[in-house]
């Protein structure tokens, strides 16, 4: 906001005058009213109706590349027959559950590793062995350990969720003003009071970081565990679209992904602007 | 007047990681002070004047001697620090930064903001109690500052050269401030600085240190009136004192940073 700051400066060069600048400056500044940018919208809806001239030009065969018409056409009939919700809501149950049993154990792990130089180095040889290694790759494993049903899926999930939560919370930890952590104990902020008045909230910014990682790293895991042992999600609708040759059904299974990715970034933002408001 | 702190023998040695050698930081430090003053703290960079406010207000320990705190209220820490970088909590907003210190101990809502508010008042930063600190300019962040110290009630604040980091006119303004409002709270303060100009428009008394390892070398006491102005024969006649015993000073911590700086 350089044009606040700019009028609180002479507030402290001249207390006098105080009160008059300050009634002047506590308003709140309008906001930046929505205005549609004309050279998005042509680009997007460009493609669009390039794709479809193409198409219906014969130029490439529908049953490679379906025209964006009848594909929404596709996903309508997919979703008034309740196909698409049921794999959808089969698919989020396993992204929710995996994602949010990761981040909570990886911001509560990385908030005591950050801040407990014991706990950091009893952590610390486990997150570097286990961190570079492809969270798919784990899958087939979960799935002899845990069976085929939705437990090694959540798990994979979870897994990749967790350790990018984890290490952008250490990030945060440490990256945190020393000078604040003084303060707070000078104030008499007790070792409780340090962890959640000023580690927990100076850590945050990194733990969303986190967590948008690890909402996209849980998605594509998702897509890859749907494709082996079952019968539902939105991965197992995109793999089996691609056996039968529906590529109609398999370009909205990818749209729905697409979706998908789109509303968690939504949803974290809103919760970022909940939580961080000052930034 | 009765002494609020009785500072006996105090030393602080360190240990320079790389080579290994005790560096002498602090070197038998005697002082008491008196309760209601403004103490400056003056000496040349690396004297210690630092490391001597931060062993007052417990950030640090002594390697030895003691000090006394006399007569503070209900066992509570009896200070609280001002620092130069402000120090505020980026994701509180000026009203919970300044009622930082009675939320941690467990003071009610309502009654911390009642207190954050007066002291907001005080400050002059009336209408700013939902801002952000980083919607204000370096010289309100230490106005919040100096309001959340005031309003941890200690009986005496501690400033680590808390206008340093400003402008030369907002750091007149806000050396106005100081005093008026180290007079509206009869507290005591002990301000390190390494600023004559600021020992001479602050302070009752300024202890003056050499450079390292850190000894009072002098203790001036400043009797002139308040509001003080640099042009008026006693200032300039005390700042002209004040400079002659420094200038001693910062020549050997100049000549000492140098050898440092070639053993290195």
């Amino acid at each position: 906001m350089p044009a606040t700051s700019e009028r609180t400066a002479p507030q402290t060069t001249s207390p006098a005058t105080a009160p008059r600048t300050v009634s002047g400056i506590t308003k709140v500044p309008p906001r930046r009213r929505w205005r549609p940018n004309w050279i998005k919208i042509v680009s997007s809806l460009g493609i669009l109706v390039a794709w479809e001239v193409v198409v219906r030009a014969g130029q490439i065969s529908p049953l490679i590349l379906p025209s964006p018409l009848s594909l929404i056409e596709t996903m309508w009939a997919m979703v008034i027959s309740g196909l698409l919700f049921k794999h959808v809501g089969i698919s989020l149950y396993r992204f929710a559950v995996g994602f949010l049993l990761g981040s909570a154990l990886g911001i509560v792990l990385g908030l005591l590793a950050g801040s407990i130089r014991w706990v950091g180095d009893l952590i610390d040889p486990w997150v570097a062995a286990l961190y570079p290694i492809p969270k798919s790759a784990l899958f087939p494993l979960f799935m002899m350990w845990f069976g085929l049903g939705d437990r090694s899926k959540i798990v994979t999930i979870f897994t990749g969720v967790i350790f990018l939560v984890l290490v952008n919370t250490v990030t945060g930890v440490k990256g945190i003003n020393p000078v604040l952590l003084k303060a707070a104990k000078d104030l008499g902020a007790n070792r409780f009071q340090l962890f959640r008045k000023v580690i927990l909230p100076g850590a945050l910014p990194n733990v969303f970081t986190g967590l948008r990682l690890g909402a996209g790293i849980g998605l594509i895991l998702l897509f890859i565990t749907e494709i082996e042992a079952t019968k539902a999600g939105l991965g197992f609708l995109l793999w089996e679209s691609y056996q039968l040759m529906q590529v109609k059904q398999g370009f909205v299974a990818v749209v729905t992904f697409g979706i998908l990715g789109v509303l968690a970034t939504w949803a974290l933002q809103a919760f970022e602007r909940v939580v961080c408001p000052y930034r | 007047m009765p002494p609020i702190l009785e500072i006996r023998n105090v030393t602080k040695t360190w240990m320079r990681e790389r080579t290994g050698e005790t560096v002498l930081a602090l070197d038998g430090i005697d002082l008491t002070v008196v309760r209601g003053e403004f103490l400056i703290l003056l000496g040349p960079s690396g004297c210690g004047k630092s490391t001597l406010l931060q062993i007052v207000g417990d950030l640090e320990h002594p390697s030895s001697g003691a000090f006394t705190f006399t007569g503070q209220a209900g066992g509570r820490k009896p200070t609280t620090m001002v620092f130069q970088e402000y120090a505020l909590f980026p994701w509180r907003t000026v009203l919970d930064n300044i009622a930082f210190g009675p939320e941690m101990r467990g003071v009610v809502r309502q009654e911390r903001y009642e207190s954050a508010r007066r002291y907001i008042q005080l400050v002059h930063l009336d209408g700013f109690e939902n801002r952000y600190p980083h919607e204000l300019s370096g010289g309100m962040k230490q106005r919040v500052a100096l309001a959340r110290a005031l309003n941890n009630d200690p009986d005496m604040v501690l400033f680590d050269e808390p206008l340093a980091a400003l402008d030369a006119q907002t750091r007149r303004v806000l050396q106005n401030e100081l005093v008026r409002i180290w007079q509206a709270t009869g507290k005591t303060f002990i301000y390190v600085t390494h600023s004559l100009d600021e020992a001479i428009l602050l302070g009752d008394r300024v202890v003056v240190m050499t450079a390292r390892p850190g000894r009072i070398k002098e203790i001036v006491l400043l009797a002139m009136h308040r509001p003080r102005a640099l042009t008026r024969p006693a200032e300039v006649q005390a700042l002209e004192r004040l400079e002659n015993l420094l200038k001693e000073e910062v020549t050997r911590a100049l000549a000492e940073e140098e050898s440092d700086a070639r053993h290195e």
